[in-house]
């Protein structure tokens, strides 16, 4: 005998498709009349809800808010380098902005212009008319009382604004614009950085601050690859620009970490590494983009032998950074094998540099806790199916297959690396 | 049927999948594209105001990136496990909000119908039905939303929930019951 939920549940996609209706059913099965009637009234009385639709703007909004969680703090692993992101919240500089500071450059400019000129102005965009209001409240903003650290996080802000305005701009079709954003853009990381380099020689404690500059501008340089993507081709340069700029501001801000927490400092690059390879990823079929992303990858790879030196230098927390390169440089050249497989023919010649750097980041940094006294055998490796897949590529068809690091030694394993 | 409702898993989405589960950002973007009204109207029916399911939308994403390289292929389309991390949100979004009150505001809130473009759409008896599906308990809610309102199949709830097929009719029959008392109590009540 059929159970009573499958009779309740063959009625309701009965009448639901139109094949029977409620009283063809109750008279099917007449002894469950009572109990059957008010549970199908009930599930058939529930219907789809109006189709609410997220806004626009929402959307693009938890986009970009979602592609920074994934690209500039790579919350997304349970790799070393994710120690960062467990021990850092998202960091709004807006909010740590003075609101006292706030309310008194309001006060001053408002006494200067008007304040519906100052207010309308806030939401103007280079090119507009009221746009050098704003930039004058930044001015005064940037003169109010604070130390170095405040300084830095104020100018920061104002980079921020100036992305948001090359967004602004993107969306409304204003290209013609662009190089004026571009431009300030590079004024506001410029204050920024001279801030930042003042809070550091002033002896004031900078490790949040410049924490926070390399993580905006990592965000900056993914937003920066989406805008490029569509704006038209004669403000490509602009946009290029601006990256490279924030791309420098990075690579300062990380090297000014460094010395203070080489971990953090070589988590962020190793995860801003792990963002080009998700652009080369996405730019597989594009020749331009993909050479030019694997090029980043390389500039990235070659600064993190730079924090390698710096670690060396401080001799703090060397053990724990070859650990975290070795992890990370494996899952490089894992997906650096991948993409091997899925560019055109013209591009291999990039992907392999791109392992080789890889690689030699790596061996830079082994050679660096040799130096400490670590044996060989205790060495951290990457695995071996991983290396034996780079030398397949590579072509070190004679490279030994343990004792790593063995490159600028007799059997180097990266005949083109050279000495370390 | 659901209008909405998602059949199947495409190839074109079968292989973003695959991308997004070795850590692909753009496929998982694309995902986040195709997928991303659904989630939100599921989470706006469940809390009934803007605000909050804009929030919880922006935390299912980002959880099914966290969880993604778990993810494995089963029966049910990619979408079910995302409506799946946004049940278990919505249901902690509930249980962490330790004010009564407030839960009962949310539960009892006109929802969707309140806002101006959609009170013509729906009527009161729907709101009724609504308030009584979310005072149900975690599964039965889940099932009943899952079947009619994202008009997924049995095999699919099942799959989702992780649990047979005959298990699901069977909450469903459980829950059907409750909603009948709890819209009696209701009505003698009113």
């Amino acid at each position: 005998m059929k159970k009573f939920e499958d009779i309740l549940v063959q009625c309701i996609d009965d009448i639901k498709a139109g094949r029977s209706s409620i009283e063809d059913c109750l008279d099917r099965y007449p002894s469950m009349r009572e109990r059957l009637e008010p549970l199908l009234r009930i599930a058939l009385g529930i219907r789809e809800p109006p189709d609410v639709k997220p806004s626009a703007a929402f959307k693009v909004k938890a986009r970009v808010w979602l592609m920074d969680q994934i690209h500039g703090r790579q919350a997304v692993t349970k790799r070393p380098w994710s120690r960062y992101d467990s021990q850092t919240k998202p960091t709004s500089y807006v909010r740590r902005f003075s609101m006292a500071g706030v309310v008194l450059a309001i006060v001053l400019v408002l006494c200067a212009a008007g304040g519906s000129t100052v207010y309308a102005a806030q939401d103007s965009l280079p090119g507009d008319a009221l746009y050098p209001v704003k930039l004058g409240t930044e001015q005064v903003i940037m003169i109010l009382p604070g130390d170095d650290v405040a300084k830095a996080d104020r100018a920061l802000s104002f980079a921020e604004r100036r992305v948001r305005e090359m967004e602004a701009l993107a969306e409304k079709g204003r290209s013609q614009d662009l190089e004026l954003a571009v431009e300030k853009y590079g004024y506001a990381l410029k204050m920024t950085m001279a801030a930042m380099g003042r809070a550091r020689n002033g002896g004031l404690v900078a490790g949040n601050v410049t924490a926070r500059v390399a993580e905006t501008m990592a965000t900056h340089l993914y937003r920066l690859d989406m805008l490029g993507d569509i704006v038209p081709d004669a403000a490509k340069s602009a946009i290029a620009r601006a990256r490279e700029t924030a791309e420098r501001g990075r690579q300062n801000a990380l090297a000014a970490l460094a010395n203070d927490n080489a971990v953090r400092a070589a988590e962020m690059n190793l995860a801003a590494m792990l963002g080009r390879l998700n652009r080369v990823r996405a730019k597989v079929q594009d020749g331009e983009a993909l050479q030019i992303a694997l090029q980043q990858f390389e500039d990235m790879a070659g600064f993190g032998q730079e924090i390698s030196q710096i670690t060396e230098e401080t001799g703090l927390n060397i053990a724990e950074v070859a650990e975290l390169v070795t992890e990370a440089t494996s899952m490089h050249l894992e997906v650096l094998a991948e993409l091997y497989e899925e560019v055109p023919e013209q591009a291999k010649k990039a992907i392999e540099q791109a392992m080789e750097q890889s690689f030699r980041g790596y061996e830079r940094m082994m050679m660096v806790l040799e130096r400490t006294g670590v044996e060989d055998s205790e060495l951290p490796v990457i695995p071996e199916e991983i290396r034996q897949r780079m030398e397949d590529i590579l072509g070190w068809t004679n490279a030994p297959k343990a004792g790593i690091p063995t490159g600028g030694s007799p059997g180097q394993s990266c005949p083109c690396c050279g000495g370390r | 049927m659901n209008q909405n409702r998602c059949e199947g898993q495409t190839s074109d989405e079968s292989a973003l999948v695959q991308r997004a589960v070795r850590h692909d950002a753009d496929a998982f973007a694309k995902l986040y594209d195709m997928h991303v009204d659904r989630v939100y109207r599921h989470i706006y029916y469940r809390v009934g105001n803007e605000q909050d399911a804009e929030d919880l939308t922006q935390q299912v994403f980002l959880k099914a990136w966290q969880a993604i390289r778990r993810y494995k292929k089963t029966t049910s389309p990619f979408v079910a496990w995302l409506i799946t991390i946004s049940h278990n949100l919505v249901v902690d979004f509930y249980r962490t909000r330790k004010d009564k009150t407030y839960l009962e505001a949310e539960v009892l809130a006109d929802g969707p119908a309140s806002s101006p473009e959609h009170v013509a759409e729906t009527s009161f008896e729907q709101q009724r039905l609504r308030k009584a599906i979310l005072q149900l308990g975690g599964d039965e809610q889940q099932v009943v939303i899952l079947r009619f309102i994202e008009g997924f199949e049995f095999a699919e709830i099942a799959s989702v929930m992780k649990k047979k097929e005959g298990n699901v009719r069977v909450i469903l029959h459980r829950a059907l019951a409750k909603l009948r008392d709890v819209l009696e109590e209701e009505r003698k009540q009113s």
